[in-house]
């Protein structure tokens, strides 16, 4: 009826400024939630994006002994069969091959286990561009003798610069410890502190004379043109090359997804309880109204208006305050992600550098899909509703006889 | 006509803990043109009485016919349609939403009725003009006298075309020229549209106008008088 929505709407604001101060605080009630959720949201993506982009990649190729044993001698083995067939394969925009050695990392007052990674410098930098990643120094390319790319957490631990000299000792295939002089060529930075500890990258042509017989590929990374592509393309190349371990990056990195899903969760958990808390602010300033109106309500039954309609219109009044918080909330958290995700908001200064070390990136940028809004707007409209029946109810029990009678 | 009959109607109070006697075995009977003053002593159940017949309220024990409907039996939400369509009601405060302008508490009572739109209008119009009240149809109760308002609450009250018109004190907020306003209204409507109007009241001025006077003592039927005026 639509004169019971024009009178509802109309009781809303004869006491403006407690509805004023309701719709304020479901606002920014609303307003935080969104804003974390974006934060948030936003850290997740960036650091889904950096994990496959500089770490995990899109699919990875593996002799499946490796898996089981890091031996160096577990390779690829028919490297160039294979990558005959990844330079065909148009949806591949780029593809690593690397020899992985454990081994130990010293220097003339310390030394510190790591992972060293042996890569063909160009097209390393053509998959996981790890060419952009140097801070100080050169990319490998084009070094001299025996040059290495250590991570920028290591350097600063053990004090190594451009040009330092250490000593990398690992096993080769026969199972011998060998050791070798690197020069440090540069000093690269990943999106995750605890990953740039402990990898060292180096050329597979400086390792090859110490592994020894031909080279080893032990893992193959593969970048495709669009994720879309990925699983299509990881199933190609499994019924190609059933010899091989094949895994794409939610097979590698089942915690990424997961993370994800989790993170959506606990957001929707916050919002939950943030709704909830604005729901008895709700229910109080309702419960006035209803309570300041007594002889009102009970006027209006008195004279005919039927129970239902009581109800409907305390109802709309209760829907009506919490949807124009949350509008003004969802308005206020769109704006602001709007302006952020442009410049984004660097949180180094509340503790971003550990962050980094779990592979989040410092500077956040907020984003949320359009689809939590929506999930966002039926949660109020529920809230609202839900909110609404204990002060309408309250309004029901009002005996016309009595109300209109109170002094 | 016979439009209301009350057969040993009582009703007790806090039936429990304290009891009140508030009617005890009223057997009334009231014809339709009637205009009637409900008189007695503070606490004598005028209000109670009123609440009884116009289906606010539930005996302890006896019946209420209006028409040939015996209300005691219904349930409370045929009650309320009951009341919407058979009776109209004036309060001694509080009659009219305050977000609403005089017409529009005018058609409200209409439009719960479902009455068609534009009829309603014009009956509203119409209604607001008998009560003296044409210039003030688009303003809002806050900005009305408290005799306006009354005024209103009548126009109100006729909107529904009750069967009868309940008024419980609705002088008794008024300064003396308001009140003979009220009153004169009332009686016009009596007179000229045959409005049948039962209320109580305190004021001898008002009670010297009724053509009938029912006096309540304790709850019960003390005088029942009829006087040609
Ligand atoms: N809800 C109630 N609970 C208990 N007692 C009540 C209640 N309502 C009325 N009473 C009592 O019932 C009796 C009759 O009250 P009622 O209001 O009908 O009198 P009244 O004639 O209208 O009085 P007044 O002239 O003061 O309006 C009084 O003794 C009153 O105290
Ligand atoms: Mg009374």
């Amino acid at each position: 009826m639509k004169v019971l929505l024009k009178i509802s709407w109309l009781n809303v604001w004869r006491n403006t400024r407690r509805s004023l101060v309701m719709i304020v605080a479901v606002s920014i009630g609303l307003w935080g939630g969104i804003f974390v959720s974006a934060l948030s949201s936003g850290m997740m993506l960036q650091r889904f994006d950096l994990s496959v982009k500089q770490h995990i990649s899109h699919i990875q190729v593996q002799n499946p002994e490796f898996l089981k044993d890091r031996h160096i001698k577990y390779g690829i083995a028919d490297w160039d069969a294979l990558k005959k067939a990844l330079q065909a394969d148009p949806v591949i925009a780029g593809f690593s091959g690397r020899t992985l050695a454990g081994g130990m990392l010293a220097t003339a007052n310390m030394s510190v286990g790591i992972s060293i990674i042996g890569i063909d410098a160009a097209n390393e930098a053509s998959t996981t561009g790890l060419d952009d990643n140097i801070l100080e120094g050169n990319y490998i390319l084009d070094e001299g003798r025996n040059p290495v790319l250590i991570g920028k957490k290591l350097a600063d631990k053990i004090k190594l610069q451009p040009g330092s000299r250490l000593v990398l000792t690992f096993q080769n295939i026969e199972g011998e410890l060998v050791s070798a002089s690197f020069r440090v060529a540069g000093i690269y930075q990943t999106s995750n502190g605890i990953y740039d500890e402990s990898h060292v990258y180096v050329r597979q042509s400086d390792l090859e004379p110490y592994v020894g017989e031909g080279s080893t590929i032990n893992q193959v990374a593969i970048v495709a043109t669009d994720i879309e592509q990925v699983q299509a393309l990881g199933d190609r190349l499994v019924k190609q090359f059933p010899e091989y371990s094949i895994r794409t990056w939610d097979d590698i990195s089942p915690e990424l997804a997961y993370l994800q899903e989790m993170a959506g969760m606990m957001l929707m958990i916050v919002l939950v309880i943030i709704l909830f808390a604005l729901s008895f602010g709700l229910v109080n300033t309702m419960l006035m109204s209803v309570f300041e109106r007594t002889r009102e309500l009970g006027m209006l039954m008195a004279v005919g208006m039927n129970r239902k309609k009581v109800f409907a219109m305390i109802m709309i009044e209760t829907i009506f305050l919490t949807l124009m918080g949350a509008f003004g909330g969802m308005l206020l958290g769109f704006v602001s992600i709007q302006l952020f995700s442009k410049t984004g908001i660097d949180m180094a200064a509340v503790g971003g550098d550990s962050l980094n070390d779990f592979g989040f990136p410092s500077v956040v940028y907020p984003q949320l899909e359009l689809s939590f809004f929506f999930f966002l707007m039926v949660l109020v409209i529920v809230t609202a509703v839900l909110t609404s029946i204990y002060p309408a109810l309250k309004a029901l029990r009002l005996k016309p006889a009595e109300a209109v009678r109170k002094e | 006509m016979k439009i209301i009959r009350t057969e040993k109607l009582s009703k007790i109070y806090n039936h429990q803990s304290l009891p009140v006697k508030a009617l005890n075995q009223v057997n009334l009977e009231f014809e339709t043109g009637e205009f009637t003053a409900i008189v007695g002593p503070s606490g004598s159940g005028k209000t109670t009485f009123l609440n009884m017949i116009g289906g606010l309220d539930k005996p302890t024990e006896g019946q209420i016919f209006i028409g040939d409907t015996e209300i005691t039996s219904l349930s409370d939400s045929k009650l309320i349609d009951f009341r919407l369509h058979n009776i109209g009601f004036v309060f001694q405060s509080y009659n009219l939403l305050p977000v609403l302008t005089a017409k529009e508490n005018v058609s409200f009572i209409m439009l719960l009725q479902k009455t068609n739109p534009k009829e309603m209008d014009a009956r509203a119009v119409e209604l607001l003009k008998q009560v003296g009240l044409e210039d003030k149809m688009d303003v809002r109760p806050s900005k009305l006298s408290g005799g306006q308002q009354q005024r209103v609450a009548v126009a109100r009250a006729l909107a529904s075309k009750p069967r009868f018109i309940l008024a419980d004190e609705p002088t008794a907020n008024l300064d003396t020229q308001s009140a003979f306003n009220l009153l004169d209204i009332m009686l016009r409507l009596n007179k000229e549209e045959n409005i049948t109007l039962i209320f109580s009241t305190h004021d001898q001025r008002v009670i010297d106008r009724a053509r009938r006077v029912i006096t309540l003592v304790d709850g019960a039927v003390d005088s029942d008088e009829q006087f040609e005026r």
